[in-house]
C-alpha cells in the first residue's frame, strides 16, 4: 500500500477508465500532439496514452531535479528558477533550455549556474 | 459541430504560434487552456515527489506545465519524421517510443512498455482483440534495469521500530532443538505456535519475509 503510485493507476482508474482522475486528459495529449507539425496527420489511440504515463514520469523526473536545485540553494520554496537550473544541468532536458530561461528577460543567478555546474557535473 | 472546432483550434494556434508561451503566463486569465496540461494535474504529479513541507512557487508550477506541452511536441515532432520517412500517416505508440529512446529518455521506455503492455491487456478484456504489434525492446543503458527506476520514486520510508538482530534463534535453534526454536519464532510473533511443529523450517526467514519490503 506504502509503495503504491509506481503502477497502480493503471488498475486503479488510470487507463481503464480512460479518463479517470489520476490520468491526464487524453485529448489534450492530442491537440498537443497536433500542434507540433503541420504535417502531423493520423495519430494512433495508443499514443496519448502512452504520453500520459510518459509525462507522468518527466514531470516527476523534472521536479525532482528541481527540487534538489532548491535544496542546494537551502531553501523550502521550488522556484522557476530552480527548474531553469535542473533543466540547464541535464542534457536530456536541452530542448528546454529557450523555454526556461528567456522569459521576462531574467536569466538564472550567477551563483546558482556555478552550483549546478558543481553538483551536477 | 466538429470542423467548427477544429477550425477555432487553428486559428487560436495561428495566432499565438511564434509567440513566446512563457508570454502567456503572466496572464493566467488568457492562457490558452488547450495548449497545457491541467495545471491541477501537474501540481498533483509534482507532489507526489516532493517532500509535504515542500512549497511550489506559482511561476514553478506553470514552467513546469509548459515543459510538459514542449516535451509532447518534442518527442511527437521526432515520431512524425520518423512516420514521413517511412511513408507511414499514422503516429503510432512504437513511433512515440522510439523517438523517447533516440532523443535520451532510454530510462522512460521500460515502465512505458509495461504500462502499454497493461494497457492492450484491459483492452483485450473489453474490446476482444488486442493488436499484436511487438514492443521495441531497447534495453537499458545500465546493466541493471531497477537501479535505473528507482530514481523516479520516493524510497519507502524505515520501519520506525528496531527489527531484533536476526542472529540469535538460529544460534539457540542448534543449541537446544526444536523446542527452543519454536520458542522463540513464537515470542518474535513470526509465527502463530505452531513454530515447534514445523522443525524443518527455520525459524528466521520468517523475519526475512516479514521484512523483505523494507529491504529492496
Amino acid at each position: 500500500m506504502r509503495q503504491a503510485g509506481t503502477y497502480s493507476a493503471i488498475l486503479s482508474g488510470g487507463v481503464s477508465g480512460r479518463t479517470g482522475p489520476h490520468s491526464l486528459p487524453l485529448a489534450r495529449i492530442k491537440k498537443i500532439m497536433k500542434r507540433s507539425g503541420d504535417d502531423v496527420k493520423m495519430i494512433s489511440g495508443e499514443a496519448p496514452i502512452v504520453f500520459s504515463k510518459a509525462c507522468e514520469l518527466f514531470i516527476e523526473e523534472l521536479t525532482q531535479r528541481a527540487w534538489m536545485m532548491t535544496l542546494q540553494g537551502k531553501r523550502r520554496t521550488l522556484h522557476k528558477e530552480d527548474v531553469a537550473a535542473a533543466v540547464m544541468a541535464t542534457d536530456i532536458f536541452d530542448f528546454l533550455v529557450e523555454m526556461v530561461s528567456d522569459s521576462n528577460g531574467t536569466q538564472m543567478a550567477p551563483a546558482t549556474k556555478s552550483n549546478i555546474s558543481v553538483a551536477e557535473r | 459541430m466538429a470542423g467548427s472546432g477544429t477550425g477555432g483550434d487553428h486559428a487560436n494556434y495561428g495566432g499565438s504560434s511564434d509567440g513566446n508561451p512563457a508570454a502567456a503566463a503572466g496572464q493566467c486569465s488568457v492562457r490558452e487552456q488547450d495548449r497545457f496540461m491541467p495545471i491541477a494535474n501537474v501540481i498533483r504529479i509534482m507532489r507526489k515527489v516532493l517532500p509535504t513541507h515542500a512549497k511550489i512557487s506559482d511561476d514553478a508550477k506553470e514552467t513546469i506545465q509548459e515543459c510538459v506541452s514542449e516535451y509532447i511536441s518534442f518527442i511527437t515532432s521526432e515520431a512524425n519524421e520518423r512516420c514521413q520517412r517511412e511513408q507511414r500517416k499514422t503516429i503510432t505508440a512504437e513511433d512515440v517510443l522510439w523517438a523517447m529512446s533516440k532523443l535520451g529518455f532510454d530510462d522512460y521506455i521500460e515502465p512505458l512498455s509495461l504500462y502499454l503492455q497493461r494497457y492492450r491487456e484491459l483492452e483485450g478484456d473489453h474490446r476482444g482483440s488486442i493488436r499484436g504489434e511487438p514492443l521495441p525492446t531497447i534495453r537499458h543503458r545500465s546493466p541493471n534495469p531497477s537501479t535505473d527506476v528507482v530514481p523516479f520514486f520516493p524510497q519507502p520510508p524505515p520501519p520506525s521500530f528496531v527489527v531484533p538482530p536476526p542472529s540469535g534463534p538460529p544460534h539457540l535453534n542448534h543449541l537446544y532443538g526444536d523446542g527452543a526454536g519454536g520458542y522463540y519464532y513464537g515470542m518474535y510473533g513470526g509465527g502463530d505456535g505452531s513454530g515447534a511443529s514445523t522443525s524443518q523450517d527455520p525459524p528466521m526467514p520468517g523475519f526475512d519475509h516479514s521484512y523483505a519490503p523494507y529491504k529492496q
